[in-house]
């Protein structure tokens, strides 16, 4: 695809009627479109995206010196409509528009996404099938019959670094980058050796205090910083994670057979029934706290199958996390001939974040309709 | 006539102190341009180069955008300029002065963090708490996100900073910072510290040549005698 494309009114006319085609189907649903306006304030992004997805942002500033973006999605600016619209839960909302964001190389800057967010359904298992089943609906109305899919989930691997042996400072380092290949292998072989010694001589000072002394202790080194400041922190959130880190002992190492299980587990990818089996396995000594998101993860496969898709035939990879920095468990990806077309999944923090009440779900998609169409031509 | 080779240096400050001995002490003696006010020179005994005096930005930011030939200036603002600086311009010397680190610097009552990993913890963990992610001020917002970037540091915002960076997170601006130091007196005047692994880049003024600037044999060959007093080569 060029990088400033223009289409032809033959082009055009396909791209309007396949999004018609999809949005129908989004309709027939109960999903409701929503059009956000394709300049935003930066801010709402830039606070729940992170510098990764920044960089990648066209930003600029009014003559006001207001700090303006071409929306690098619409799934933030649609939540954030529900959560001011005061409108009540469970929400189903719909789009079809422009997304912007800039492409290392020659790739087009700017692409149609068709999506949908449903937001607030208390029944996770049931918002996850209709996600899915909204997305294989919408491929085939669009004409596309033939597409593969993949599978993962952030909350499984949480759930697993919860219940094996591991150090408690590092729990939140593990669940984060378990997707980041290379540096996550390197992380886990420095928590095996020991050599993260990261506040060592704050940990040496607190040694050996019970949990008693432990806070008066942790001040008191505080305090000897004298009018430094505290940008922002509160010194709760220091004591917290330093109380944490003295917990865990002097020199805390990871077992060698528990990274081993990580390193396993992350490595399982393939068709998903033999996936799910297979990690079944390979976590066997912690059976019990494993058995709700695996089980959750069969039900997704039922689900497929109800909507005539072979599970066998569905990848599933435990160290897929979806290079985008608020999904929180169940995603997924559609691909076509090595391009991927649609992909979406759970991102419960974020209607928190925006203002919704606490523990407001979510769960949504995005339909690459350029590439839809592609896909279907056969390129 | 032909078009002549272009040559940038510091136009005013400490680094144009140093760069004018440098040259001096190298044998390249530059002459001013009439009428130019101190902005344009020559250099004596060589032919066909244009010297023009510009602030160190300015330097990084022509080099990096074809709209010189070569030019000294801090490395850093070179790499800020260029973030894929291996296709646009080619680092030729250090020259020996000019020194600075870029840093990550944070709180010093901060006492649980001291190495990246532990401000990837801080970031994650105050992104949760406080709904909103940990600033961090810089005027170095490439750089920044690089580091970051490699270290798995996700959970931070930037905030763009024009001056006095080390004075933000006393001010409530932001709660860390990417800056540059030399001694780090400044930074601990301010109450900070830099983390151990802390160190960006550790910089310092570069004879530095443009890749994608129009090069023809006349300008080469001008480079090639200029560089050879400056003791360095050109390359290929």
């Amino acid at each position: 695809m060029p990088a400033f494309p223009t289409y032809g009114p033959e082009e055009i006319a396909a791209l309007d009627e396949q999004a018609d085609d999809i949005l129908s189907v989004f309709a027939a649903r109960g999903y409701t479109r929503h059009e956000p306006a394709i300049l935003q304030p930066a801010q709402i992004f830039v606070d729940r995206s992170g510098e990764e997805i920044r960089r990648r942002t066209f930003e600029l500033s009014d003559p006001s010196g207001r700090e303006l973006c071409l929306r690098p999605d619409l799934t933030i600016p649609t939540c954030k409509w529900q959560v001011e619209s005061g409108n009540s839960y469970p929400a189903r909302l719909c789009y079809h528009g422009l997304a912007f964001r800039h492409q290392p190389g020659d790739g087009p800057a700017q692409f149609y996404q068709a999506g949908a967010e449903l937001l607030g359904l208390q029944d996770k298992a049931a918002g996850e099938s209709e996600m899915m089943t909204l997305v294989v609906d919408a491929l085939r109305a669009a004409g596309l019959a033939q597409f593969e899919m993949k599978l993962g989930d952030l909350g499984l691997f949480a759930t697993l670094v919860d219940a094996l042996d591991v150090p408690a400072q590092w729990r939140g380092r593990l669940k984060r980058h378990f997707w980041r290949s290379g540096y996550f292998e390197a992380l886990l072989a420095r928590m095996v050796t020991g050599s993260v010694n990261d506040t060592q001589r704050a940990i040496d000072a607190l040694h050996g205090l019970n949990t008693m002394d432990l806070k008066p202790a942790i001040e008191a080194l505080i305090d000897a910083e004298g009018d430094a400041p505290l940008g922002g922190r509160t010194r709760e959130e220091i004591v917290e994670r330093l109380t944490i880190q003295a917990s865990d002992g002097a020199a805390p190492k990871l077992d060698l057979k528990v990274a081993e299980t990580i390193t396993k587990v992350l490595a399982v990818s393939g068709p998903a029934p033999a996936a799910l089996a297979e990690i079944r396995t390979l976590t066997k000594s912690v059976a019990a706290k494993m058995e709700k998101p695996l089980a959750a993860m069969e039900s997704r496969l039922v689900a497929l199958k109800t909507l005539g898709i072979d599970p066998s035939e569905v990848r599933f990879a435990a160290h897929f996390g979806r290079n985008l920095e608020y999904y929180t468990g169940f995603v997924f990806e559609f691909w076509s001939q090595d391009v991927e077309i649609a992909g979406g999944g759970r991102y419960d923090t974020l209607m928190e974040s925006l203002g919704a009440p606490r523990g407001t779900s979510a769960i949504g998609c995005a339909i690459r309709t350029e590439r839809v169409l592609a896909a279907r031509k056969g390129r | 006539m032909s078009e002549p080779l272009t040559l940038a240096i510091p136009s005013k400050g400490r680094l144009k102190e140093q760069v004018d001995a440098y040259f001096a002490g190298a044998g390249v003696a530059l002459r001013q341009t009439a009428g130019a006010r101190g902005y344009r020179a020559t250099v004596e005994g060589l032919g066909g180069i244009d010297v023009m005096l510009l602030s160190a930005s300015e330097i990084a930011a022509a080099l990096v955008g074809g709209d010189l030939h070569l030019g000294v200036t801090g490395e850093d603002l070179i790499r800020e300029a260029a973030p894929e600086i291996e296709s646009r311009v080619a680092l030729l010397k250090p020259l020996g002065f000019g020194f600075a680190d870029v840093v990550v610097a944070v709180p010093r009552s901060w006492i649980d963090v001291s190495t990246m990993a532990d401000l990837d913890d801080v970031c994650a963990a105050y992104a949760h708490r406080h709904r909103r992610r940990l600033r961090v001020a810089t005027k170095y917002t490439q750089l920044t996100r690089g580091y970051f970037a490699r270290a798995g540091i996700s959970d931070y915002r930037i905030v763009g900073s024009a001056g006095a960076t080390e004075g933000a997170p006393t001010a409530g601006t932001a709660e860390a910072i990417v800056d540059i130091t030399t001694t780090g007196a400044t930074l601990k005047a301010n109450g900070l510290k830099i983390l151990d692994d802390g160190v960006i880049l550790k910089s310092q003024a570069q004879l530095a040549m443009s890749l994608v600037a129009d090069w023809t044999g006349d300008m080469r060959t001008a480079a090639a005698a200029l560089l050879a007093r400056l003791g360095a080569t050109l390359p290929r």
